[in-house]
């Protein structure tokens, strides 16, 4: 999902702001986990792929975006049917599967940079608190975004160059290696991230005013 | 808006290398780190366009770089850009000084071209409508506008540095640092970064390994054990390099 990530376009939910977005998929959601009627959880499930379809994805687009949680989607409805009952499994998909398609239809309608004045406006309460930094809070956010797909490539690397030395089946010479690549890696991005002038100068502001 | 307002700190438009040169002096300057010595009491002044810096790996190269829009600070002695303390107001001097990273990977912040461009003028306090305008120019000047809306990991290793560049560029410096810019690139990227830091109107101080790069560049500092050994222009100085490191 993450992967996903914001496609230009002009549809509806792409000219709606962030903020009442996030706010409706947490409504959507939410009121998902009170419903249990079959009939109407297929109806969501329908309506939420309308919505993912109106961004202007196509069914191969979704599918390909969405095969990770589909596949996580798919072990859960077994589990739940051989554990529990099939009525269970098929609410279950039923009712996440409906979540995942209108979380993508968020995110591919919405900016890294837009989720980020979001999430820094949700942030700023709890940074008033003396709880967290809402700029930097915003950044991890973002950060972690961009550099998912990275530290893939990295593993995926890794992966095969411990292959080629006989070590496919071990955990430890997958972990160890990429996490000091990642450390190495988040050492040099601060340095750039220092460079490129973060914190913003609101931030700079606030927190001197703060002071 | 104040002395520190974007417009005021830097900007490049229009104008020529002479006048966008700025005087970056080293005083006295000592970096250790964890028990070693990255730079030796060196002190040196750059003014030129295009300066160049070779040395063999560990040499304090890239130290010496990021000590100067205060990235690295000093143990002793003090850097001054255009009379600037590169460490006490380093905000200004990274306005009118961009850095350019050896691994674009390292740079880019957002997951978007155009997004990561506007991410510096973001945080140097630019409108939302002079970041669209920065961030058109910047990809038309590196002629990389298709790229606009491309996601990041999917870009090729060259379109990535032309990608950190022009989010370099969008802020209009005076100065641009290099830190060895061809290394990940392949012989095509290389010639066409080459093309662009040539055509550069601005400052520019590029560390780099790849020799060549540096051919036509008045002037070319070698520094070996965090010392300057050797400063001249680049044939003598690439000379003196290639026969020291036989």
């Amino acid at each position: 999902m993450i992967a996903a990530l914001a496609r230009p376009g002009t549809s509806a939910l792409h000219r709606t702001p962030a903020a009442p977005k996030l706010l409706g998929l947490a409504v959507a959601a939410t009121a998902l986990f009170f419903v249990d009627h079959h009939g109407l959880l297929a109806a969501a499930f329908v309506a939420a792929l309308a919505v993912a379809r109106s961004t202007g994805a196509s069914f191969a687009a979704i599918g390909r975006d969405l095969r990770g949680p589909a596949v996580v989607l798919a072990v859960l409805g077994l589990a739940d049917w051989v554990m529990v009952d099939r009525a269970t499994a098929v609410t279950v998909v039923l009712r996440l599967g409906a979540i995942a398609l209108l979380a993508h239809a968020v995110t591919v309608t919405t900016s890294t940079a837009e989720l980020g004045e979001v999430l820094e406006r949700l942030f700023r309460p709890a940074e008033r608190l003396g709880l967290l930094d809402a700029t930097r809070a915003a950044l991890t956010v973002t950060l972690a975004i961009r550099f998912v797909p990275l530290i893939v490539e990295e593993a995926r690397a890794i992966r095969e160059a411990q292959a080629a030395r006989g070590l496919e089946g071990s955990i430890v010479a997958l972990v160890v290696p990429l996490m000091v690549r990642v450390i190495v890696r988040s050492e040099a991005l601060a340095d750039a991230i220092d460079a490129r002038g973060f914190p913003p100068e609101h931030a700079v502001s606030s927190t001197n005013e703060r002071r | 808006m104040s002395d520190t307002s974007p417009e005021r700190a830097g900007g490049a438009d229009g104008a020529d290398r002479d006048a966008l040169a700025q005087t970056i002096v080293f005083s006295g300057v000592s970096v250790v780190r964890d028990g070693r010595t990255a730079l030796d009491r060196l002190s040196i002044g750059f003014e030129e366009t295009r300066i160049g810096i070779v040395g063999l790996n560990g040499s304090g190269k890239s130290t010496l770089l990021k000590c100067i829009i205060g990235l690295v600070k000093p143990t002793a002695g003090t850097i001054t850009v255009d009379g600037r303390d590169a460490v006490g107001e380093a905000r200004a001097v990274r306005r009118s000084t961009g850095f350019l990273f050896q691994d674009p990977d390292n740079q880019i912040v957002m997951p978007l071209v155009g997004e990561d461009l506007a991410f510096g003028l973001k945080n140097h306090g630019f409108s939302k409508a002079e970041i669209g305008a920065r961030v058109d120019a910047a990809l038309t000047r590196l002629a990389i506008g298709h790229l606009a809306d491309r996601r990041i990991h999917e870009l090729s290793g060259g379109e990535k540095q032309l990608v950190a560049l022009a989010g370099v560029l969008a802020l209009t410096p005076k100065t641009v640092l290099f830190d060895e810019p061809t290394a990940h690139l392949d012989l095509k990227n290389r010639n066409r970064l080459r093309d662009v830091l040539h055509a550069m109107p601005e400052q520019a101080i590029v560390v780099s390994h790849d020799l060549d790069l540096l051919a036509d560049f008045p002037r070319v500092v070698l520094i070996e054990a965090g010392r300057i050994v050797h400063d001249g222009p680049a044939a003598e100085t690439l000379a003196r390099h290639r026969e020291a490191s036989r």
